[in-house]
């Protein structure tokens, strides 16, 4: 009874998910994204392989959590991989044939004259996009679709109050409302005669043009008729002048350019100059903070390490920061800290301005930090003094040690060699300590002057941050991608490097 | 007295310093989110006038949808908490008990994938749902099920890791015996192991709870629309820098979102500080 039970809602909850995922590979083939599509497909035969038949029981237990590590933690980090070897910034985020496409609309040339037109949108009795042109100057009237011309007989078509033609023979008119609704008139070139077309300028305007640029597909060359200047890929996302490199169409592409942001981050001093300063305080940042809340932690821990009134009211309260929900507390330190508003230059009876500053801002920073810290050092110092044979610290007390000399050849030797791992994986974590900077400085204070994105609080997380989204105006993806890559290495040697340390502990307990 | 004074005096000065200072901001705030003006200066530590005011306002204006962000963090931290500790658990499990070719790997590259800090891949996670928004809207970028799978996915790592160090501590004896009467891996799974567990399943579904309502920088990219966002995201912009108008409701949010967190934390404690030993680092 129970085996059937379980039977039949393992088949239908494997059923609805098979449904589900099936409407999504349909449709992610029908927009194109056929990766994505076909991870989905793979999912699907995978569930049903998997759960409808006996080939592997571990696979039964970690399917879907692999499904979902691939999706959201393997794929994201090769493609950041991927993306690091790119040129994958504002100005080159399309795919080749988009951007080709782009290149080409934008390559429009106006006629001598400037000439425009007073149109009505429409269709012709084929359905066909139309549009009626009035070219009132020359009193003459005509119906333009992308490869047809039709002259109309003035006398056959209907004006308004203006004089402009807004209705024909063959020619339907379509509402403003229509018009709103589907822009896919407004993309099309109506033939006007020989090179020259008309394209739509608004709803009753067009303007004539010819395309300048030309591209052959096989040489691989734009030609500009007008200028009669070629362009070629240039290999790094653009079309560049022949003869001239530097000039070059926009849109570009992404295109692959290997390690060149990787080498930019050595060689252009652009990106170097600012990363060093980060690398540095970051370095700084991390290991000070690591220092200040162990500091502070322990010195708690053994104050508090003996049975004293109070203790347990100590104890709640001084972990109240640890509970706290870290985002709400740095927001509250960071408006504490407001220069105008903040309750700490109100106390003092100052007008500092702490985040102006770069090293006041710094030393706020710290503070907070160590206020955000502490109390996961005091618990994890408390616990280990415990820990600590007891009998280790009385021989020493009868061999004469003083507390002092006790403290400092024994216990604290013994608990940084307990606590090492800890220290750092805190020191990883403050490495990455994104939400501290980007809600407490936001990085700064930055000179904005000479267009310099790094604040002299960032560390490299949020720095990395800043070039991928932080500005409007100019995004890098490639760049931020190799920065990532840098620092992901560097955590990953740090990590293991504690956790080696960790494992030689348990050996040698 | 004088051996009293010379044994204790520090320890309990050194302890009211270090309350003190964590008080100092909390304290800071309970005041001046019963103050009627909205700024937070302080004039003196004790509270001339108790208002509800900038409560009031939180719940009343249209700028701050309060109740809206609170549901949202609640239903997408414990969507992600619940979804990841049952994926989870079940691949923790096989990590721990099962034998398998591979499983050696599989938990390094598991260790190794972990430390990847999730805002390094932001930019791909962002231009990988940007595509998955242009078939999907409902899961791809600036959704809330989309903000729900990159969680439940970018949780994996980290929560397998950790299950499978509890798992680990649940006696093998238990379901050895199961086996050698005729168990099934599976059987063993939902009859033996998933009772034991359920406690420690809890504990980790409120660690993650935890640590998905003050996740800040996905949720910021993803939720755009001001009733969709979570409590983090709102106050946030709410405030945007700009304290000193804001600076009361804010006071009131983010006490009144601290709240239920502080409470699992503290009746929690127990086993937060067992796992803090285990080596993560809370959020």
């Amino acid at each position: 009874m129970r085996g059937k039970f379980a039977l039949i809602t393992k088949i239908i909850f494997l059923g609805i998910t098979t449904a589900i995922l099936a409407l999504l590979t349909e449709s992610a083939f029908a927009q194109k994204q056929y990766i994505i599509g076909s991870f989905i497909l793979v999912a699907i035969f995978a569930l049903n392989i998997v759960y409808l038949t006996n080939v592997s029981i571990p696979f039964k237990f970690f399917l879907p959590g692999i499904l979902f590590f691939f999706a959201f933690v393997i794929a994201p980090i090769f493609f950041t991989v991927q993306m690091s070897g790119y040129k994958y910034q504002t100005g080159n985020y399309l795919s080749k044939s988009a951007a080709l496409e782009q290149v080409l609309n934008l390559g429009a040339e106006p006629d001598a004259q400037g000439t425009t037109f007073d149109i009505t949108v429409g269709r012709t009795s084929s359905n066909e996009y139309a549009i009626l042109v009035s070219d009132i100057a020359n009193d003459k009237y005509f119906i333009s679709t992308k490869d047809k011309r039709i002259d109309v007989p003035k006398a056959s078509a209907k004006f308004d109050v203006n004089g402009v033609a807004i209705a024909a023979p063959n020619f339907t008119s379509m509402t403003a409302v229509a018009l709103a609704a589907n822009d896919a008139y407004s993309r099309i070139h109506y033939l006007y005669q020989g090179k020259y077309y008309i394209a739509i300028e608004g709803q009753n305007a067009g303007g004539v043009f010819r395309q300048a640029l030309t591209y052959s597909a096989k040489t691989g060359i734009l030609t500009n008729s007008v200028t009669g200047a070629t362009y070629v890929d240039n290999h790094k996302g653009n079309f560049a002048k022949v003869g001239a490199p530097t000039e070059i169409l926009s849109p570009g592409w992404r295109a692959p350019i290997w390690f060149e942001n990787y080498s930019r981050l050595i060689t252009d001093h652009q990106v170097r100059t600012p990363l060093i300063r980060v690398f540095i305080w970051t370095f700084f940042f991390a290991f000070f903070s690591v220092l200040s809340t162990f500091g502070v932690g322990l010195l708690l821990a053994i104050a508090l390490n003996r049975a004293m009134r109070g203790r347990r009211i100590y104890r709640s309260v001084l972990i109240l920061p640890y509970a706290m929900p870290s985002i709400m507390s740095i927001l509250i330190w960071a408006g504490m800290f407001d220069s105008d508003f903040g309750a700490v230059n109100s106390i003092l009876h100052t007008n500092i301005h702490w985040f102006q500053n770069p090293s006041l801002a710094r030393a706020v920073v710290l503070l907070v930090n160590l206020w955000l810290g502490f109390p996961y050092f005091y618990l994890i110092c408390s616990g280990s003094l415990q820990a600590i044979p007891s009998e280790l610290l009385e021989a020493a007390a009868i061999d004469g040690a003083n507390p002092r000399q006790v403290f400092r050849k024994i216990t604290l030797p013994l608990l940084l060699q307990i606590l090492s791992p800890l220290l750092i994986a805190s020191f990883a974590f403050n490495f990455n300590n994104f939400n501290l900077i980007y809600l407490l400085t936001g990085g700064g204070p930055t000179q904005t002057l000479n267009g310099e994105i790094a604040g002299s609080t960032d560390i490299l997380i949020s720095y990395t941050y800043k070039v991928a989204f932080g500005s409007k105006t100019f995004q890098d993806f490639g760049l931020a991608s190799a920065i990532s890559v840098i620092i992901f290495l560097m955590i990953a040697s740090i990590s293991m490097y504690g956790l080696r340390r960790s494992k030689v502990m348990e050996t040698f307990e | 007295m004088s051996k009293w004074v010379r044994e204790n005096l520090w320890r309990h000065g050194v302890a009211i310093g270090m309350c003190l200072f964590s008080l100092f901001p909390l304290y800071l705030v309970i005041l001046s989110s019963l103050k009627t003006s909205g700024s937070l200066q302080v004039g003196s530590f004790i509270p001339h006038e108790i208002s509800l005011d900038n409560y009031r306002y939180l719940f009343h204006s249209p700028k701050t949808p309060y109740v809206l962000w609170f549901r949202n963090s609640l239903v997408i931290a414990s969507t992600v908490a619940i979804s990841s500790v049952v994926i989870g658990a079940a691949s923790a499990f096989a990590f721990s008990r099962l034998k398998f070719r591979g499983k050696k790997l599989g938990i390094r590259l598991l260790l190794l994938v972990q430390m990847f800090p999730a805002v390094l891949a932001l930019s791909a996670v962002y231009v990988i749902m940007e595509r998955v928004y242009t078939f999907a809207p409902k899961i791809g970028l600036g959704s809330q099920g989309g903000l729900i799978l990159v969680y439940l996915g970018g949780s994996m790592g980290v929560n397998i890791w950790l299950l499978k160090g509890f798992v680990d501590s649940i006696p093998v004896e238990l379901d050895e015996a199961a086996k050698i009467d005729g168990a099934s891996a599976v059987q063993t799974y939902w009859l033996i192991f998933i009772p034991l567990a359920t406690p420690v399943l809890a504990v980790v579904c409120l660690l993650s709870f935890i640590g998905t309502f003050n996740e800040f920088i996905l949720a910021r990219l993803f939720l755009v629309e001001m009733n969709g966002r979570t409590i983090a995201v709102g106050l946030q912009q709410f405030i945007g820098g700009q304290y000193a108008s804001n600076w009361g409701p804010f006071a009131a949010g983010s006490i009144l979102a601290s709240i239920p967190i502080v409470i699992i934390f503290l009746s929690l404690q127990r086993f937060i500080v067992n796992g803090l030993t285990a080596g993560s680092v809370k959020g």
